[in-house]
Formats: C-alpha cells, sequence, structure tokens
C-alpha cells in the first residue's frame, strides 16, 4: 500500500495543521509518513498545498500522481486536478461535477459544513474528517492528535475540532463502499517522524551545542525555533541576533570563549554570514554554520527549495582557507553530520557548513529505528607552556587551543595575520608561514570526508548530492523495474572531496549528474577535481524538489541521447 | 614604570596619538582594580584604535571591523567571570558596527564599550567619521561633509543605557577613574573618549577639546535620565565630561541564564555523555 494526499488551500486557511495532523495520526496508525510543504512567502492568501505521502514501508521521496486531493478553494482544484489517479478521490465544493473524469467527485462544502460546528475556521480539520472516513482509519489518533495540539485553547475548542472531524467523516460515508485502507494496522508507537529543521536542531542538543545564535530566515527558522524550545532542559544559550553579521559574530565569540557555537541562515543571510566565516577561519576558531538553501539570486523565491548555494559556500569569503562542506540526504543523517560538524569543527579548528534546503527543512520523514551513530567528542582544552602560542606553527596545521580564562595562558586571537602568539604581524615571510599552516589541515582534512553512498549500475549511475538522495534512489528502482541497470553515488559529505574519489568514479557506468540547480554545481566540482568530463546533467531551478515520475522521465530523456 | 598588564607588542600609533592616553588610563584602571591579565578579554574591530588589545597583556580578540560588540557580548554570556571590554574607534562603533551599538543598548550585557572618538577616519587616511562635523574637509569629502555628526550619548541614553560617560584621552587621571567606574558598573558602560588624532584631523586638536571641555560636579545627577539626555546635547564651546548617565538594570546574562536556569555554561562541568542520551530520548 502506498497512498500519496493533497490538501491545499490558501495562507491562513490552516494547510499546515492540515499536514501535521495528518502525517502524526497515520504515523500513529502504524504507516510510514512522506510529507513535503509548498507554501508561499506571505501570512494570508495565495496557494499553499502540502503533499502526505504514507504506506506501510519506509518512504524516502514525494510523488507526483495523488490519490486523494482535497481542496480548501478553487485554485487548488484547478492547479492540481490533472495530477489526480484514474479512480482517485476529488474533494472540495469546486470546479464542475460535469467536466470530472474521476471516479470519486465529492463536492464538499469544508467552509459551510464548519460552520454547522460554529466556525468555518474548522474547514480544515472537515478536510481532515473527509480524508480519514475515505480511508477508513477510526478516528482514534485524530481525537488524541487534537486534544494534545489544542489543548492550550480550552475544552471547547478542542470538543468543536473533534466535531469537525466527525461531521467531515460522516459526509464521505455514504459514498464509500470500500475504504482505500483494508485494515487500519496496529499502532506503531516506535515509529517517529522528523522533518529536517527538527533534526538539525536536535543534532546540535545532541552534541552539546551550548550556544545558538541567530537571524530568522525561511527555511531556517524552524531550527531557532527548536532549539529554543528545548533551551531550558539542555542549557543552551540561544538569541535572536540583529542581524546575520552579528549571529555569526557572537556564534564565533562563544566559541573563542569555549563554548559549542551553531548558527543557521539561508543563502542571503550566508552572503552577510561570509565576512565572518573569514573571520572563524582567520582566527581558528571552530564554528558549525547550516544554510538552508532557497532559489536566489538575492531575496529570490524565499519558501522554495534549492541547491543553488553549493559552489558559493566552498568559496565563501575572501582568498583561501579550509572548511567542510557536508550536505544531509534526509533528516537522520543530518542529525548524525551535525554531530559530526561539531567534532571536526573542534578537531580542526576551522568552520564547518551544512547545506540543507526548504524541501529537507520541511518534508516530514517516519524512521522505524532511527540510527545514531555518531557520538560527540568530549571538549579538548588543555594546560600548555607559557606564554602561550594560540597559532603555534605546527606539523599537522591545527595548533593546542585553550579557552581565556580556564588557565593562566592569554588566547590572543586576530582576524589580521597574525604570529604564533596571536599578535598581528606585518612580517611577510611569517604571513607565508601561518597561510601554510591553515591551508595544510586540508591534507589531513580530506581523510576524514567520507566517500559518497555508492551502488554500482551497469546501464547508468545517477549522481547527486543532499536531499535528492531519497527521489534519486526511487527514480532508480523504477528504472530496474523496467530493465535498466541505474547505480548511484551520492554525497553527503562534498568538501573537501575524499582522498579515494578518483578511484570511485574511474569505473562508473554512464555518469548523470542531478541536482536542484542551473549549472551543474556538483558536476562542475567533479569536473574540475577528477579531470573527467560530466556531460550529462538534469538541472531543476524552478524552486520545487524533484518528484519521483518527474525525475524519471529526465533519466529517461538522458538516457535517449546518451 | 612596570605594569602586570604591558605587553612586548611594538606599538604602531603615530607619536603624540591620543590613543596613547587611552592605553595608560585603561592600564592603569585594570591594575588599580586589582584584575589579573587572564581574567580580562579585550575584543576590538578594525582601525588604529583597535589595536589597542595586541598593547596590553590580556586575552585579545581582535575581530572584525565594526563587530566587536556581538563577539564581546557572546564572550560574557558563555563566561560571566571574564571581565570583558570592547574597544574601537568612532567609525567602527557608530559607524560599521552601528546596528550592533544600538542592540547592545537594548540589551544590556555587562560589558565595557570604550570608543576611541577622534571624528576621522585614522587608519584609511583622513575622511569624514560618523561622528565628524558637518562641513568637515577631507580627501573623499572636498567640500565638505555633508551630514550632521552622530550623537553617541544621546542616543545611549534615549534608549535607557545602562551606563553613559565621555572621557577626554588628554586627561589620563581623570579618564582612569571614569574607565574604574564603567568597569565595575554591573551592566553595559559606554565610554565615549574624546581622543585627537594629530595627523588627520587639523580642527578637533588637544588645544581645541582643552579650551572646551569640562568636568561634572557633585552636584550633577547621573541617574536623571531626562536632564543627562540635555547634558548629552551640550556641545560646542561647553563639552561635559564624566558619567552622564546611570540606570541599573538586570543584564542580559541575568536574564537568560533565569530563563535557562542555569548559573554558567563553562564552569558547570557539562557530561556530554549524559546529555546524549537525555537528548536520544528526546521524540520518546
Amino acid at each position: 500500500m502506498d497512498l500519496n494526499l493533497l490538501v491545499g488551500g490558501e495562507a491562513g486557511q490552516g494547510v499546515q495543521t492540515v499536514s501535521g495532523a495528518l502525517s502524526t495520526i497515520l504515523q500513529r496508525s502504524g504507516y510510514f509518513v512522506f510529507s513535503i510543504e509548498d507554501y508561499q512567502s506571505r501570512i494570508r492568501g495565495g496557494h499553499s498545498f502540502t503533499q502526505v505521502r504514507f504506506s506501510t514501508n519506509p518512504l524516502r521521496a514525494a510523488l507526483k500522481e495523488v490519490d486523494i486531493l482535497a481542496c480548501l478553494n478553487e485554485e487548488t482544484y484547478q492547479l492540481h486536478r490533472r495530477r489526480v489517479k484514474e479512480g482517485g478521490w476529488v474533494l472540495g465544493a469546486v470546479g464542475n461535477e460535469r467536466e470530472a473524469h474521476f471516479q470519486h467527485f465529492l463536492p464538499l462544502n469544508f467552509e459551510k459544513i464548519a460552520e454547522g460546528v460554529g466556525n468555518k475556521i474548522f474547514a480544515n480539520i472537515v478536510a481532515v474528517g473527509a480524508i480519514l472516513g475515505i480511508l477508513g482509519l477510526d478516528l482514534e489518533s485524530a481525537d488524541s492528535y487534537l486534544e494534545e495540539i489544542f489543548a492550550r485553547k480550552g475544552e471547547e475548542i478542542v470538543e468543536k475540532n473533534k466535531q469537525a472531524l466527525r461531521r467531515g467523516r460522516d459526509e464521505v460515508i455514504p459514498y464509500v463502499s470500500s475504504p482505500l485502507i483494508e485494515k487500519t494496522r496496529r499502532g506503531n508507537s516506535s515509529l517517529l517522524v522528523l522533518d529536517g529543521n527538527q533534526a538539525l536542531g536536535w543534532g546540535a542538543l545532541l552534541s552539546g551545542c551550548q550556544f545558538y545564535s541567530a537571524y530568522p530566515m525561511t527555511p531556517s527558522t524552524g531550527i531557532l525555533n527548536f532549539i529554543s524550545s528545548h533551551a531550558k532542559e539542555y542549557g543552551v544559550v540561544v538569541e535572536q541576533a540583529e542581524d546575520e553579521i552579528a549571529a555569526i559574530n557572537m556564534a564565533i565569540g562563544a566559541s573563542y570563549a569555549g563554548a559549542r557555537a551553531m548558527t543557521a541562515t539561508s543563502g542571503g543571510g550566508f552572503c552577510l554570514m561570509a565576512e565572518g566565516l573569514g573571520l572563524a577561519a582567520m582566527t581558528e576558531t571552530p564554528l558549525v554554520v547550516v544554510d538552508a538553501q532557497r532559489p536566489g539570486p538575492s531575496t529570490g523565491l524565499p519558501t522554495r527549495t534549492s541547491q543553488g548555494d553549493l559552489e558559493f559556500v566552498i568559496h565563501a569569503s575572501h582568498d583561501e582557507f579550509p572548511r567542510f562542506v557536508f550536505a544531509p540526504r534526509d533528516p537522520q543523517e543530518a542529525i548524525n553530520l551535525v554531530i559530526r560538524a561539531f567534532n571536526l569543527a573542534e578537531k580542526y579548528q576551522v568552520p564547518v557548513i551544512i547545506l540543507s534546503d526548504q524541501y529537507l527543512a520541511d518534508s516530514k520523514w517516519t524512521y522505524e529505528n532511527l540510527e545514531v551513530k555518531e557520538r560527540p567528542d568530549a571538549p579538548q582544552f588543555s594546560s600548555f607552556p607559557l606564554p602561550y602560542r594560540r597559532y603555534l606553527i605546527s606539523p599537522s596545521g591545527v595548533s593546542p587551543r585553550a579557552i581565556p580564562g580556564l588557565g593562566k595562558a592569554l588566547v590572543v586571537a586576530d582576524s589580521d595575520e597574525h604570529d604564533e602568539f596571536g599578535h598581528l604581524t606585518e612580517d611577510l615571510n611569517l604571513r607565508v608561514e601561518m597561510h601554510k599552516k591553515r591551508m595544510r589541515k586540508k591534507e589531513t582534512m580530506r581523510k576524514e570526508v567520507r566517500l559518497p553512498y555508492h551502488r554500482e549500475g551497469k546501464d547508468l549511475t545517477l549522481i547527486g548530492w543532499g536531499s535528492t538522495w531519497g527521489v534519486i534512489e526511487e527514480a532508480g528502482e523504477r528504472l530496474k523495474a523496467e530493465g535498466i541497470d541505474s547505480g548511484i553515488i551520492h554525497f553527503s559529505e562534498i568538501y573537501p572531496l575524499p582522498l579515494q574519489i578518483e578511484e570511485l568514479f574511474s569505473h562508473v557506468s554512464l555518469p548523470v549528474v542531478v541536482e536542484n540547480n542551473y549549472g551543474g554545481q556538483l558536476a562542475n566540482l567533479l569536473e574540475r577535481e577528477l579531470k573527467l568530463p560530466f556531460p550529462f546533467r538534469i538541472n531543476s531551478y524552478n524552486g520545487r524538489p524533484f518528484l519521483v515520475e518527474e525525475l524519471l522521465l529526465k533519466v529517461k530523456e538522458v538516457g535517449k541521447n546518451g | 614604570m612596570g605594569n602586570l598588564f604591558d605587553s612586548q607588542v611594538e606599538i604602531a600609533w603615530c607619536p603624540g596619538c591620543g590613543n596613547f592616553g587611552i592605553l595608560k588610563a585603561l592600564k592603569g584602571a585594570l591594575t588599580e582594580l586589582g584584575f589579573s591579565p587572564e581574567e580580562v578579554v579585550l575584543v576590538s574591530g578594525i582601525g588604529q584604535a583597535a589595536k589597542l588589545p595586541h598593547y596590553i597583556a590580556a586575552n585579545v580578540f581582535n575581530g572584525l571591523h565594526g563587530r566587536s560588540i556581538p563577539v564581546a557580548l557572546a564572550v560574557k554570556t558563555v563566561n560571566p567571570r571574564l571581565l570583558v571590554i570592547a574597544e574601537s574607534g568612532d567609525g567602527c562603533m557608530y559607524g560599521e558596527g552601528g546596528n550592533h551599538f544600538l542592540h547592545a543598548l537594548r540589551r544590556n550585557p555587562d560589558i565595557t564599550v570604550i570608543v576611541h572618538n577622534n571624528q576621522v577616519y585614522g587608519l584609511t587616511k583622513g575622511q569624514a567619521s560618523p561622528t565628524s562635523e558637518e562641513g568637515f574637509v577631507s580627501k573623499a569629502q572636498p567640500w565638505g561633509n555633508l551630514s550632521l555628526p552622530l550623537n553617541p550619548l544621546s542616543l545611549a541614553i534615549s534608549q535607557d543605557a545602562s551606563f553613559v560617560a565621555r572621557g577626554f584621552s588628554g586627561d589620563v587621571d581623570k579618564l582612569k577613574e571614569i574607565i574604574k567606574e564603567a568597569l565595575t558598573w554591573r551592566g553595559f558602560s559606554l565610554i565615549d573618549v574624546l581622543q585627537p588624532c594629530v595627523t588627520f584631523n587639523r580642527v578637533n586638536t588637544f588645544a581645541w577639546y582643552k579650551e572646551r571641555v569640562y568636568y561634572l560636579d557633585d552636584s550633577y545627577q547621573p541617574e536623571d535620565r531626562i536632564k543627562a539626555l540635555e547634558k548629552s546635547l551640550e556641545w560646542g564651546d561647553k563639552i561635559p565630561l564624566g558619567v552622564i548617565y546611570q540606570h541599573q538594570r538586570p543584564t542580559f546574562q541575568d536574564k537568560i541564564y533565569s530563563q535557562i536556569e542555569e548559573e554558567d555554561l563553562i564552569y558547570r562541568g557539562v557530561n556530554f555523555d549524559d546529555l546524549f542520551s537525555r537528548g536520544l530520548r528526546l521524540f520518546t
């Protein structure tokens, strides 16, 4: 069983509440859920929708074809009606019944039904009830979910929501000859639903992050909200900075003073942080920065997805310095990579950048046995010979790190070129030695980076990075089912490229690089570093994630030409 | 005379620079208050003034132009036992770092901000600064600076900054006393220090200041905000020096630690393993 629900309406009609409700109810009913959010940069009006896919098997991508389309307004119907499967359901007081070719068209006026409960604001919950009715799920999990999320608003609101849920269900029951779900699964309490932002925030808490400063920016804001909501339990200082420049400088100051520190933003905010990134590099202060990508340039599409920042973050800030660039493929890996980012930032005293995107940030994944394999290293501060040399020129390039106030060492850090003690210098021979010392780290850093996820395929190899892993995997499976042996190479740790990467690429079938950007930024990086051509590229930059069916078509097109 | 805070680093200031007075006063204040170098963190930005931390034996974070305040705030918040001083010039604090200055007034971190205000950009050789007088002529403003000078004191007092003072680098002893008051003040303290630039500011010279500055006497009540605002507007023939405004209010670190119910971040002895296993149960 594998079903796909789409609920849409205007901003303000509670589409996100529907997404949260359906995801949680289905997860508690024992299903694996995968949902994505599509919304505009506004508070009221416009068009937003959620897609909730669920199955008895684990899921990792979004589909184009829809089983149930619930429309809170006309626009939803017009925009998505072509995606409804043959035999699918359309719910809503929309369109014209005669033009509908669908098997099941129920012109339910959700708002009117909601008014029967007392207020049209319950229309979204009426829609949830109608969907649950068609699916044939009992309302037990739904009731307890409504109790949880509306408890703060009082008993009356909880009751009205429950009534709305029942009205929605009762409206559809007469039309449901056989529910889409044959038998309600027993609740599987070990299933966990997690979105990318929660995962990144959780990874920070697990790492012992003690200081988080950020300026709100879609789609990274969820991390700020998540860490703030747990700040007391985990003893984290969280500060909303006046701008991204302050956010990164605060995080650097906190790290200098001995705290594990992180900041997050989106591409535009990262532009402002570029100066601070160089400061972290020059002062060799450990720092973890998350860039949740959205389309640009400039303000671009604030609520949409993109993988357009890879080349930017690899090169951001002037002159050269080593850094790690990671891009988790799903929330589970996001947790692990944040822990790894903190460990490596401290080990090498360098900035680590984690690339997320709106798709990963907002999509909900379900895990049966969540694997957190990484462990945070204990902080390493010891005593040093005095006078202390913060930037001791060492063979590895890493110098012993002292923390101000924790011993007799005076810790001098400088954004200017400096001597071993940290004092500014104009000695150009020393400059050369210092720059070499910093750059030397890159050689050892390359050894730390793990090889990409790799599965061989005889006919072609789909190559990607970050959040596209799931959709590439599923498209690959469908290709296999059609007799095309498709392999995959997927990067989660992108920069520096790992040591054995050349060997890995020495025997790869037709490589096709799939990216959510225009230029093929990973492909460019691989061409430059591997001296190999990557002419076959699938690029999408319309602000939406790849859907399985769409990617499949594009791969077949490349196959024809390749 | 030898001092605990003496540094071996060669000083890169012009002979006769007003910065020397501030350096001497700050070292004197730190010594007289009995601090030891490892307890002190000096955070600065970029500019001639921002080199000062290198000339004092202490912990130093010489960061980016305009960005000393966010770094200083974070250092103090992470480790409240440290004495944290942010210092830099008028261009760094009020120009490039203006937004951070503004928000520090709101947050009230327990740091001291010392601004070397010479009303000119020295290191880039003589352009107008945020505090330059209207009409100030420079290579970049050959027909005169078009903007009015920023009044940092009025700005700070209008936003209820915790401690606002003005000093003069030509009077080291009195400046030292003002710095001592600021360093012992719990909350955000601003000292705007009038500091003649002997190379690029031919108007606001030592002599120009000496003719005009005067100290507030004991009858002055720095707790009265409206009077303080009036006093801060005095400029021209008579320029007041001393503590112009003070108002004790809870600091940033007091508030944030009371919210998360912790004492500090550094000394509490975090058990990372415990935190990790606790964290794993977050969603169950």
